[in-house]
């Protein structure tokens, strides 16, 4: 790859631009920028989509070794066409006309790779999370690739299941020598694998190239400024400077807004979510939930803020459940800001989106107006635009918008750094202690253990349907 | 939701080996033949063999089935009660009445009517029920693109769409979700739907990339899962095709 570039049709901007890779067999690339800096549109690139499936000019040249290219995304539900395991896998092999005797002895091998092969024939849609970007990777593998590009293969999976993930990878970059280019914001985990970076800036160019610890050693400080997180041994100070840390006993601790009691819930009748989970959580606090997934972290968001009735026990917010109190009054109680913010939007402008559900009147337009500059999209510039058109930062921090502007006792986040880079993190941990400090009490559920230890107050485990405590972060 | 789970122990049946196509074709000529009856006992005759043939000939649990068809009793029942009562028949100069309670009148005729109405929407559910319980969507893909010799492009956009549901639903409880938040209510509004629409949309448009990626459409394919036509294809095509000629005959006149 020299010189390579590459601009979407219709869009004013290149969104990548002078890049110039030469990747040997065998070698592990990592790339790493902040959003917006081209990083997916490389790994499409480098799986070759770009200009045929995707519109766009493309300049300078890509060439790539004979051999097949896969390519892994983010969300693994994107990716899985077919109903059963091993039909998923074949999949790929089946575009490539391969014969039916090299299928049948292809498959099998690429799920022993990736650790599926007791379940060919079950049902995709019953695999966990994990299971099933590892049954992408299995799809993307089973071609025999010369080159594997991976966007951010780990981003949706929680630590253990991550680490799974990459314990494959690793193998294959060992016993396979595939090429591996991997596109990530969590870099901890790739790091030990990498043998390469590649650092990309907010205007789609290289920033930096070469062995991982050189790159850092030199450009280390560039890297942060432009919003890349690194290792977390090698971060200079944490990335959010540490504020007063309010405990569960600290001075300003007042009453508990929110207060759960023997909480039970289920889907399934004898198939318990949740069971006898307890919590109490004070004004200013910012509690952090943990947990695998599956364990039932949003299930527990959308109890707390009363979408779902509960099974058993008790949920009080200011000493009253919520469903006592008349409907107009509920909202003020407890607002939740979902995982995915383009899942939540109901509106086609931003200034709608904002607006919707709200009484008309001069007060919410100055409220709104306020609130919307302080979140870093003011609505003169912002109002008319879609909130689908919006970058991943901007979309989160609107997401926060309709919340916000309920000023709700208790504020519930599912998720909230899904898909955002640390430009994105550090802005919502700072608007999350700003409230916190204004004496709402905030629970994030979260698998990003960098968020957490620099938002939360104290960090609850979900285990087996109860809450754990894991100590103040 | 309410899709069927197509086991192993269900694909090795009798119908669940058929040619998928064949009962599509099957599916699709005994539903012309519903609506062509003018006799209601037509239409829930073949209704009746259809699950007779998904619980008899394709090990389908009778649970499942009548799982899958009483949305459909339901709404059959309201169709036909309303076709009664609202019939033109029913006011039609020496129409045969039935019943006359006050404003309520139904003639014979329009009883007949309502009949007819619901029955053909029962075996209309029935006969769909019986086609989706013993084919998998994988089975029926595999059998439009190498027996029906359908474009790859379009077989596997519908499987794709298929497999699309669950997502549809789980998209829509979040967006009534985002709806109850802000204090609407969270019934079906016209703005759920535009953004269901937009999300739907944005999910195609990625996979349709992701499918590329995975080389599809670069050049003919070859098949995991070959088929053959099996002499239980034409066996089940003669059999449905003489219950369909038994029925018109005893009801068309």
């Amino acid at each position: 790859m020299a010189g390579f570039g590459f601009r979407f049709a219709g869009a004013e901007r290149v969104a990548l631009a002078n890049v110039d890779l030469d990747l040997a067999p065998g070698t592990c690339l990592l790339v790493l920028g902040p959003s917006g800096s081209g990083k997916s549109t490389l790994a499409m690139a480098l799986a070759g989509l770009l200009g045929r499936d995707v519109p766009g000019t493309l300049v300078g040249s890509l060439a790539i070794g004979s051999g097949d290219r896969g390519l892994v995304f983010q969300d693994a539900d994107r990716q899985l066409v077919m109903e059963r395991v091993e039909d998923d896998v074949a999949f790929g092999l089946e575009s490539r006309g391969w014969p039916l005797e090299a299928m049948r002895a292809r498959v099998p091998d690429a799920l022993v790779d990736v650790g599926l092969a007791d379940r060919p024939r079950a049902v995709v849609a019953t695999l966990s999370g994990g299971q099933r970007q590892r049954l992408a990777l299995a799809g993307a593998l089973a071609p025999g690739p010369a080159l594997l590009v991976l966007d951010e293969p780990t981003a949706n999976l929680d630590p253990a299941a991550a680490a799974a993930f990459m314990a494959r990878l690793a193998y294959l970059k060992q016993e396979a020598s595939t090429t591996i280019v991997v596109v990530e914001h969590r870099v901890d985990d790739t790091w030990p694998l990498a043998d390469r970076l590649l650092v990309l800036g907010r205007d789609g160019r290289p920033l930096a190239e070469g062995r991982p610890e050189e790159v850092v050693e030199r450009d280390g400080a560039r890297m942060i400024d432009e919003g890349v997180w690194l290792p977390r041994r090698m971060e200079p100070a944490p990335p959010v400077s540490a504020a007063p840390i309010l405990g569960p006993d600290g001075e300003q601790s007042s009453s508990a807004v929110l207060e759960v009691l023997g909480l039970g819930f289920a889907y399934v009748a004898g198939a318990p979510v949740l069971q006898g989970l307890d919590l109490a959580v004070r004004a200013g606090e910012r509690i952090a939930i943990v947990g695998a997934n599956g364990s039932g972290k949003s299930t527990l968001a959308r109890l707390l803020v009363g979408l779902l009735p509960p099974g058993a026990g008790s949920i009080e917010i200011d000493g009253l459940a919520p469903s006592r109190r008349p409907p107009a009054n509920r909202l003020a109680l407890a607002g939740l800001v979902f995982q995915d913010p383009e899942v939540g939007f109901l509106a086609t402008t931003v200034d709608e989106e904002v607006r919707l559900g709200l009484p008309r009147g001069a007060g919410t337009e100055t409220r709104a107006a306020r609130l919307m500059t302080a979140l870093g999209l003011p609505l003169g510039a912002y109002g008319r635009r879609s909130p689908y058109r919006l970058s991943g930062g901007e979309q989160r921090r609107l997401s926060l918008a309709p919340a916000l502007l309920r000023e709700p006792r208790l504020l519930v986040l599912d998720e909230p750094t899904f898909a955002q880079d640390r430009a994105g993190v550090t802005t919502l941990v700072e608007i999350l202690r700003a409230r916190a400090e204004a004496g709402t009490a905030i629970v994030a559920v979260s698998h990003d253990e960098r968020f957490v230890a620099s938002f939360a107050t104290r960090v609850l485990e979900l285990r087996g349907g109860r809450l754990l405590d894991r100590g103040a972060s | 939701m309410g899709l069927s789970v197509h086991d192993d122990a269900r694909t090795a049946t009798r119908l669940g080996r058929t040619s998928a196509l064949v009962k599509l074709g099957v599916a699709i000529v005994w539903l012309l033949g519903v609506v062509v009856t003018p006799d209601p006992r037509g239409s829930l005759t073949m209704g009746l063999v259809a699950l007779a043939a998904a619980r008899l000939l394709g090990s389908v649990p009778m649970r499942e089935l009548l799982r899958g068809l009483a949305p459909l009793v339901v709404a059959a029942c309201g169709i036909a009660v309303f076709t009664a009562i609202f019939a033109a028949a029913n006011t039609a100069s020496g129409a045969v009445l039935l019943v006359e309670v006050g404003p309520l009148v139904v003639s014979a005729a329009g009883a007949q009517a309502g009949l007819l109405v619901g029955a053909r929407l029962l075996a209309i559910g029935a006969i769909s029920v019986a086609f989706a319980s013993t084919t998998s969507p994988t089975a029926l893909v595999d059998a439009l693109v190498q027996q029906g010799h359908v474009s790859d492009r379009f077989a596997f956009g519908a499987l794709a769409a298929y497999g699309a549901l669950p997502r549809l639903s789980t998209d829509l409880r979040a967006l009534r979700d985002a709806r109850q938040l802000r204090g609407l209510r969270a019934d079906l509004h016209p703005r759920l739907l535009v953004a269901l629409l937009v999300l739907a949309v944005r999910h195609a448009e990625r996979l349709g990339v992701a499918m590329d990626a995975r080389g599809f459409g670069q050049g003919p394919r070859s098949h995991y899962r070959p088929l053959a036509w099996s002499a239980l294809d034409p066996l089940v095509a003669a059999g449905a095709g003489i219950v369909l000629a038994l029925v018109l005959a005893a009801t068309v006149s």
